[in-house]
């Protein structure tokens, strides 16, 4: 605990409830929200953020108690290092297989069969950042308007031309580690002075391994052929600082939950458990933008924003004569374990929902706020990730590196995208954790069935881990209307705060393009002499028939579409600078604005978006 | 009375050289201390010892930087570059010694020593050197290369004699129209290779940015002009950072040096393993723990070529450094293993490093005396 201890201070609910001069009153200490209340802030405005979670992790103890739990976690999945909140629960495993027509309400996220997704989001200062990936790739220009080129999903209200100033914007803030050369595939291209902030990282030995073995090759997809090979991947993870960078006045990684040097980050070291939690915040996690939101002070030297934590937004209230959002109701809860809590009317001129794609439409459907469109909660979007898993003939020294360095992209775009969806396919230097519960299944086999011990089991260990490859194909997945969040009284929170309800149906194009997947990994395993182990069990909870095959789809955590941007009011809930239609001083933004995900992570294309909608909130104060 | 100023290049180097050998020397304790903490206790202890040892790294590249700068030839694997523990540090007008140790009271007292601001009282300004005879078994650092008896009051004093040679020297170059930063630019280890270190790491190229790295590296220690904070008010010098463990609180903006009024925080003074202190490779059994006796000499062995690692980056292949990363975790490695485990012929005492490094004049003497006794 280093840092300032102003730093670890949050708001009195008190003096927030009383407080009638907050310039924005944002939802969520995520990236997006983050984002916006810097650039407000730097703008001389005054913020208030309500974080649903305890905030204890703002400060390096905090931090640190987060990853203790995560060690000490039997299961390590991306929630383990977060502690039990019911009064801001988040979706975790594990997930029962459902039959059609069947809910599940004994998890967070209610869930009806047949399909079962375990996508999850965090609930804690930071957001989902505090165990994202970090990969940063851009939308392609065609993901913008893929109805127009291929018929299908949606067009964006915005072009990549109109978004590109902001992708840089936002590789600057995430401080965003590629090459510009690595980058430049399916049409992407930089200005020419253009470099990321900081220098690519390295493939990992594994991914030079399987380039190796597909480099040179390629592959044919409804007549057009596809060159194959491993590229890096663009991530949010600090590596070397480019010298070139704005301008050769280089670029320096400022900023982490604490505000001592030593603690914002240091060089990313490889640590394969970065997801969920970077042991030592290399990677960006929203605490970083955060810190510097926190430091900017007023023309008194006032601090400019303020944080209230345990505070659950629970109801929007809305000015029925303007449509204007008139105050938030907040339910300040005094501790994780106890659902006793207070209920507090926040004031503000502008308010902005940033809680992620699922909290953000059930807190606008929970206060009973459905649009002109219709479409709240609607076309609900996450990527589908098929896995493959097989054995390299030769050690490949999988474990070594973060969990994903470099993959197979050239698949992101083509003509084929009339008929499939497309996909960007990861390769797993964490071995077949995500598919199998490697290493821990490959030890309890090793000792229980092999009974090896002493150098033996060692042996054994780095025999079978050190040559794990796992492809994990993340799939395309188009707005359909019919997946979506919606809320029912009889599902709750101990706060009283209804629940989200998702309903989701893997869509046709997404499974032709998963049952293409398969046979695209069948293909590269041959090629690279790999033994594959790829089992999909019916009774999984994402198992999914599709012309007499099945799949085991996982959800990918890139939630999307749930307040759709559009052209008007009818066709989408927030127009391109992600303002609501219904309510002008109300801004939905993150993921849910988004009308297609292509093939790219999704945060930084949201965090991009608010860049611009900062903007607009600025000059709708001014 | 003996003028200490700095009057040539040449001295400025071998100045330069003692400094680099100076911060390279608090290193070993620091780390040892550092990872003689058990697992699960003393975090905070933890914290401040992990931001101490990375800023002294810092230190040590801001003095090859300088000396680099000046044309010198940073050599970390000098005979005499690596101290041999306990060795002496100024502190007034005495010495005391610092050594590899435990994290506790004791470990502490000595730390706070090392940052101690110390500036001459009234009645000594002006007073030239302290001379003092060190034993000829004894390391002594912050003394001048040139007069190994004469020792300066405080590791501060030795950085602005530092400084102040620095300007004479640039000063007299002027005059006929040179200057003494004509080290090669390429040399220098720039943010690129070292971030998020306690500092921002700068290339020294002049004057301005020679004298900006020793006030950086007198204030991160001793904080600025007595001040617990250093100069942007953003962190707490070092020797502060300690004084919170040992008054169990934390400071807080505009608190007075001596007295922090921040929330209060734990120490577990039995927190650490019991380490034999300045333990040498002799004073392991070689035949009743073998195993250690390996594990010390390995440990040596590597921090010799941790050593020379550094040496060819401060030598113009700055990219170097990133292969010590890897290092620095192996370190740990080796060093747990050393702390974590008990030797036989020191009842209750565990191993420990011994940072004695293959091709110094102390390992050579040790070598001899090792087999003296076999």
């Amino acid at each position: 605990m280093l840092f300032p201890l102003e730093s670890a201070l949050t708001a009195d609910p008190k003096t927030v409830a009383a407080s009638g001069d907050y310039d924005i009153v944002i939802i969520g200490a995520g990236i997006s929200g983050a984002i916006i209340a810097k650039q407000a802030a730097e703008a001389g405005k005054r913020v208030l953020i309500l974080e649903a979670g305890t905030g204890a992790n703002r400060t390096l103890a905090g931090y640190d108690d987060l990853l203790t739990t995560f060690y000490s976690a039997a299961s390590k999945d991306n929630q383990s290092p977060f502690p039990l909140n019911a009064n801001a629960a988040m979706p975790r495993s594990p997930l029962r297989k459902l039959q059609a027509g069947q809910t599940d309400s004994s998890t967070y996220i209610v869930q009806s069969g047949p399909y079962v997704s375990d996508t999850t989001y965090t609930r804690i200062f930071g957001g989902t950042t505090m165990h994202w990936e970090a990969k940063t790739p851009r939308l392609l220009r065609s993901d913008f308007k893929t109805r127009t080129i291929f018929g299908q999903g949606l067009d964006w209200p915005l072009s990549f031309e109109e978004i590109e100033d902001d992708y840089r914007l936002a590789e600057r803030e995430i401080g965003v580690s590629a090459n510009v050369d690595d980058q430049q595939y399916l049409g992407q291209t930089f200005p020419g002075d253009y470099v990321f902030p900081m220098r690519g990282l390295p493939l990992s030995y594994l991914d030079q391994q399987v380039n190796k073995g597909i480099e040179g090759t390629s592959v044919e997809l409804h007549g057009k052929t596809y060159p194959l090979k491993v590229r890096p991947y663009p991530q949010g993870r600090n590596s070397i600082p480019n010298p070139a960078y704005d301008g050769g006045k280089g670029y320096r990684p400022i900023g982490a939950v604490d505000t001592h040097q030593v603690e914002e980050g240091g060089r990313c070291q490889g640590n394969t458990n970065c997801v969920p939690l970077c042991p030592v915040q290399a990677r960006y996690h929203a605490g970083k933008t955060l810190a510097k939101a926190f430091a900017v002070n007023g023309k008194s030297s006032e601090r400019l924003v303020e944080l209230l934590s345990q505070a659950v937004a629970s109801k929007v209230n809305i000015d029925p004569d303007s449509g204007k959002v008139r105050t938030i109701e907040v339910k300040v809860y005094k501790d994780p374990a106890s659902a006793a809590h207070e209920t507090i009317t926040v004031k503000g001129k502008v308010f902005v929902l940033g809680a992620g794609a699922i909290e953000t439409a059930r807190l606008m459907l929970a206060s009973g706020l459905p649009s002109t469109s219709g479409l709240v909660g609607r076309n609900l979007m996450d990527h589908a990730y098929l896995l493959n898993w097989a054995l390299m003939p030769q050690i490949c020294g999988t474990m070594r590196g973060t969990s994903s360095t470099g993959g197979i992209v050239d698949l992101r775009d083509g003509p084929f995208r009339e008929r499939q969806a497309a996909f960007a396919i990861d390769i797993h230097n964490d071995g077949w954790g995500w598919a199998t519960g490697a290493p821990t299944s490959d030890l309890l086999e090793l000792v229980d069935d092999r009974n090896l011990h002493g150098a033996d089991l060692r042996r054994g260990v780095i025999d079978r881990v050190s040559r794990q490859l796992l492809l994990a194909f993340m799939i395309e997945v188009m707005p359909v209307e019919s997946n979506r969040i919606t809320v029912d009284p009889q599902y709750t929170d101990p706060l009283g705060n209804m629940r989200p309800i998702l309903s989701f149906t893997v869509p046709e194009y997404t499974m032709k393009g998963a049952a293409y997947g398969r046979h695209f990994a069948r293909t590269v395993f041959a090629r690279l002499g790999a033994q594959d182990h790829t089992y999909y069990d019916p009774s999984d909870f994402g198992y999914v028939d599709f012309e007499k095959q099945g799949y085991a789809i996982r959800g990918g955590n890139h939630l999307a579409g749930t307040h759709i941007m559009g052209t008007t009011k009818t066709n989408s809930v927030v127009d391109k600078n992600q303002r609501s239609w219904d309510h002008e001083n109300l801004y939905l933004v993150g993921g849910g604005s988004m009308p297609t995900i292509g093939t790219a992570n999704v945060t930084l294309t949201l965090a991009a978006m608010c860049f611009r909608s900062s903007r607009d909130i600025l000059k709708y104060l001014h | 009375m003996y003028s200490y100023s700095i009057r040539t290049l040449d001295e400025l180097k071998e100045f330069l050289y003692q400094a680099m050998r100076l911060e390279h020397a608090t290193i070993p304790p620091y780390l040892t201390a550092l990872y003689s903490i058990k697992p699960g206790v003393n975090q905070d202890a933890t914290q401040v010892l992990r931001v101490i040892v990375v800023e002294e790294m810092l230190h040590l590249t801001i003095a090859a930087n300088i000396l680099n700068a000046i044309g010198g030839t940073p050599d970390l694997t000098r005979p005499d570059f690596a101290v041999d523990y306990p060795a002496s540090l100024p502190d007034g007008e005495t010495d005391f010694k610092v050594g590899i140790q435990a994290f506790g009271r004791e470990a502490l007292a000595t730390f706070l020593k090392i940052e101690r601001p110390a500036q001459r009282p009234i009645h000594l300004v002006g007073k030239g050197l302290i001379h003092r005879k060190t034993s000829p078994h004894t390391t002594a650092l912050g003394n001048d290369p040139r007069h190994e008896d004469l020792h300066f009051y405080s590791i501060g004093e030795f950085y602005s004699t530092i400084a102040e040679g620095i300007k004479y020297l640039e000063a007299e170059a002027h005059r006929v129209g040179t200057t003494i930063f004509t080290g090669d630019r390429s040399r220098q280890i720039t943010s690129e290779y070292y971030y998020s270190g306690g500092g921002e790491l700068f290339g020294v190229t002049d004057l301005k940015s020679a004298l900006e790295a020793i006030e950086l590296i007198i204030e991160q220690g001793e904080g600025d002009g007595g001040g617990i904070y250093d100069d942007n008010e953003h962190e707490l010098a070092h020797y502060y950072r300690f004084d919170e463990l040992v008054k169990g609180r934390y400071y807080q903006k505009g608190d007075q040096p001596g007295h922090p009024t921040g929330p209060q925080l734990q120490v577990d003074w039995e927190g650490a393993y019991p380490i034999k202190a300045n333990l040498k490779v002799v004073d392991i059994d070689i035949k009743k723990d073998p195993e250690l006796r390996e594990a010390a000499t390995a440990f040596n062995t590597r921090y010799g070529e941790f050593l020379q690692l550094l040496t060819r980056a401060y030598n113009g292949q700055p990219t170097l450094l990133l292969e010590a990363v890897p290092i620095m975790f192996e370190f740990r490695n080796m060093i747990l293993e050393l702390i974590r485990n008990p030797l036989t012929n020191h009842p209750g005492k565990n191993g420990c490093p011994t940072y004695e490094i293959p091709g110094s004049t102390k390992q050579a003497a040790v070598t001899q005396q090792a087999e003296v006794r076999a």
